[in-house]
């Protein structure tokens, strides 16, 4: 259903920026009619954020300069404290128009607002939006800024995404510290794909799996030039978590075969890193 | 006792330096070791980012600290502004278009990062995974937590960082400076009436984004997914891209993000700041662009310990007039404490970059403080961005 006349009017209250594109020359009647719109749309619930998004195009085909800005400002406001039950009915409406009819542009931008103002109410539809390959990357960062039931929506997508959308997955779940993405990591230290593999390697890091211990060395010892840099990496995190955590003999095993096993002058700096972390947890 | 910049005093680098075994106080290539330039010989260096900035950081903090350096690898997203760098760095240097390559090269002891500030972070982690020291251009980082990862990964593994800016040297030589420093560093004053204002010099209409943006064909010479990087993937405009990029919250973050870090690094010193942070944050702005920086009238920024910074933008909106600007002086100490204060060691010098990676101490412009000053600059955005008191 189309934007009612009265929605348009609201929105076209919203300021113009000035001649060069920019709202530099904001003052303080601007401020009060943006402040105005953004509480009237408040007040308008599920029907009024709907009509909003129905003023939204993609970038390239036309001016929604003024929908745009006030659907922000509305995430920014209904995701301010006190407004719990505002906010939640907001997100839940933008998240609706994830599988709605829309440009996959204005799905981005929806996904974007989601992150400022979602809650576990929209884990569920970012979820969905994993499998389409142009929006994957914008929904696990919303994810991942979200947090609560995060971390299920991204391990029940990862077996089925392909493409660059693997990636942004298994960043994500490293992120969140994942329980239960363990197996995944450890899966994906074998993958096609260097920068999952990658990604993998920080994830087991990130999750001090001391039962990956072995095997992130042995991939970090395998490989040159940027994965081996980053991948040794994830070795040394892996070691300092294990230690946080107080498994410092864990620790030490990792210390211990990274200085006896990186000896090339290029290393010596992870040789001597090495040393430091053995002084520390023995 | 009084800690040095950096935070670590003498006798905790003694401590530490003893359990990881003699052999690491005096690193091997201090000495020349094998296959090693020794620090006191030409810095080996690899630049990414090639425009406006690209090698002023090894002009400013190298050569200018009468230490030779070359320039062994470039790299840029724009082909164009690999052009120059021949004739401006030498035929030695190699060009590339993907940075990971510059890291990768074995021969390169110092890379200096000027690409926008949403790369810095990634690249300062990546070079101290792989064993560079660091010059890295302000602001230090686009987001706190990447400031943070950055400290980690260059104490990690000991490298040696040097941000963009140096006020702070400035500062030391002043003796009203050392003095404040002295006090605020001494744990003597328990409670800090400072007020530090710091008005204008944020260009904060001039740094405004552009709303309405229509995309525009990506040029053959840039790659824009790279230029992108960590940051969302919009679609292709040249105002996002060269100069204007600190206009954008994607890269940068206006006025405030790009010269903070000039005017906090002098600050964080002065009054003892490096290892900490504001408490409690409040600004004045009107709504905020989701994608184009805007304007703002002022950050108010309070410490645990009493202390006020202030940042007054001077273009915007009403000024800040709560409170008034005001130094800390010895007076602000008991009779007690002045003695006490009168017995202790002046701050030392600020290292400079070629003599911190040659003893492999905190260079002046070291990572905890840089990631603290630029710290402020965030706070204060996330103030006005989210409208709320933090």
């Amino acid at each position: 259903m189309p934007a009612s006349d009265r929605l348009k009017d609201l929105v076209n209250q919203m300021p113009e920026p000035d001649g060069g594109g920019t709202y530099a020359g904001m003052d303080e009647q601007k401020v009060a009619r943006a402040q105005t719109v953004v509480a009237e749309l408040l007040k308008s619930g599920r029907a009024g954020v709907i009509g909003l998004i129905d003023l939204l195009v993609e970038p390239g085909k036309g001016d929604d300069v003024k929908p745009h800005f006030a659907l922000h400002l509305l995430a920014v406001r209904a995701g301010m404290p006190g407004h719990g039950k505002a906010r939640a009915e907001f997100a839940r409406a933008v998240a609706s128009q994830l599988t709605a009819d829309r440009p996959k542009a204005v799905k981005k931008y929806l996904i974007e607002q989601l992150q400022v103002a979602g809650g576990k109410e929209v884990v569920a539809a970012l979820g969905r939006a994993l499998f389409d390959e142009e929006l994957c990357d914008v929904a696990a960062r919303a994810l991942a800024a979200i947090g609560d039931g995060a971390a299920e929506q991204l391990l029940a997508a990862l077996p089925k995404v392909k493409g660059k959308g693997r990636l942004s997955i298994v960043k994500k779940l490293a992120f969140l510290r994942a329980e239960g993405a363990g197996k995944a990591f450890r899966n994906a230290l074998t993958d096609d794909d260097p920068n999952v593999r990658i990604a993998a390697a920080w994830g087991i890091a990130r999750i001090a799996d001391a039962s990956a211990a072995d095997a992130l060395l042995d991939c970090a010892e395998a490989r040159k030039g940027w994965e081996r840099i980053n991948q040794t990496d994830a070795c040394m995190v892996l070691a300092e978590n294990l230690a946080a955590a107080g498994n410092k003999p864990a620790a030490a095993a990792i210390y211990a075969r990274l200085r006896k096993t990186r000896t090339d002058d290029s290393e010596r700096h992870i040789r001597a890193a090495a040393a430091r972390g053995l002084a520390a947890v023995q | 006792m009084p800690q040095r910049p950096g935070g670590l005093s003498r006798r905790g680098f003694l401590k530490s330096a003893a359990a990881a075994g003699a052999a690491t106080i005096v690193p091997s290539h201090v000495l020349g070791g094998r296959g090693r330039t020794a620090p006191s010989d030409t810095i080996t260096a690899g630049l990414i980012g090639c425009g406006g900035q690209g090698g002023e950081d090894l002009r400013t903090y190298v050569e200018a600290a009468g230490t030779k350096y070359k320039v062994l690898a470039a790299c840029d997203v724009d082909a164009r502004r690999l052009y120059g760098v021949k004739k401006k760095f030498g035929p030695q240097a190699d060009l590339y278009a993907d940075w990971r390559r510059v890291i990768e090269r074995r021969d390169i002891d110092v890379v200096s990062i000027a690409t926008p500030p949403h790369w810095h972070a990634l690249m300062c982690i990546a070079a101290a995974q792989a064993g560079k020291d660091i010059l890295c251009e302000k602001p230090m980082t686009r987001f706190i937590a990447e400031g943070r990862a950055v400290v980690k990964a260059v104490k990690r593994y000991g490298r040696v960082f040097q941000i963009g800016t140096g006020g702070r040297f400035g500062a030391y030589n002043s003796p009203l400076s050392r003095s404040i420093h002295k006090i605020m560093r001494s744990g003597l004053l328990t409670k800090c009436p400072g007020v530090w204002i710091k008005k204008g010099g944020f260009p904060v209409q001039r740094y405004c984004g552009k709303v309405n943006l229509q995309p525009q064909p990506i040029p053959e010479h840039l790659n824009w997914d790279m230029y992108c990087g960590p940051s969302p993937l919009r679609p292709y405009h040249p105002h996002r891209f060269g100069w204007s990029h600190r206009y954008y919250w994607d890269y940068e973050g206006g006025g405030l993000a790009d010269f903070a870090q000039h005017y906090m690094d002098p600050f964080q010193w002065i009054y003892g700041k490096d290892d900490t942070s504001p408490v409690e944050i409040e600004a004045v702005a009107p709504p905020q662009h989701p994608e184009a920086c805007g304007v703002w009238a002022w950050v108010e920024l309070t410490y645990a310990d009493g202390m006020t910074l202030v940042l007054d933008g001077d273009k915007w909106g009403p000024r800040y007039d709560r409170k008034k600007a005001r130094h800390v002086r010895e007076t602000d100490l008991d009779e007690e404490a002045r003695k006490k204060l009168k017995a202790l060691p002046d701050p030392e010098p600020l290292l400079k970059f070629p003599e911190a990676v040659k003893t492999r101490k905190n260079s002046g412009g070291h990572v905890e403080a840089a990631h603290r000053a630029v710290t402020i600059a965030h706070l204060a955005n996330i103030a006005i961005r989210t409208g709320r008191k933090i």
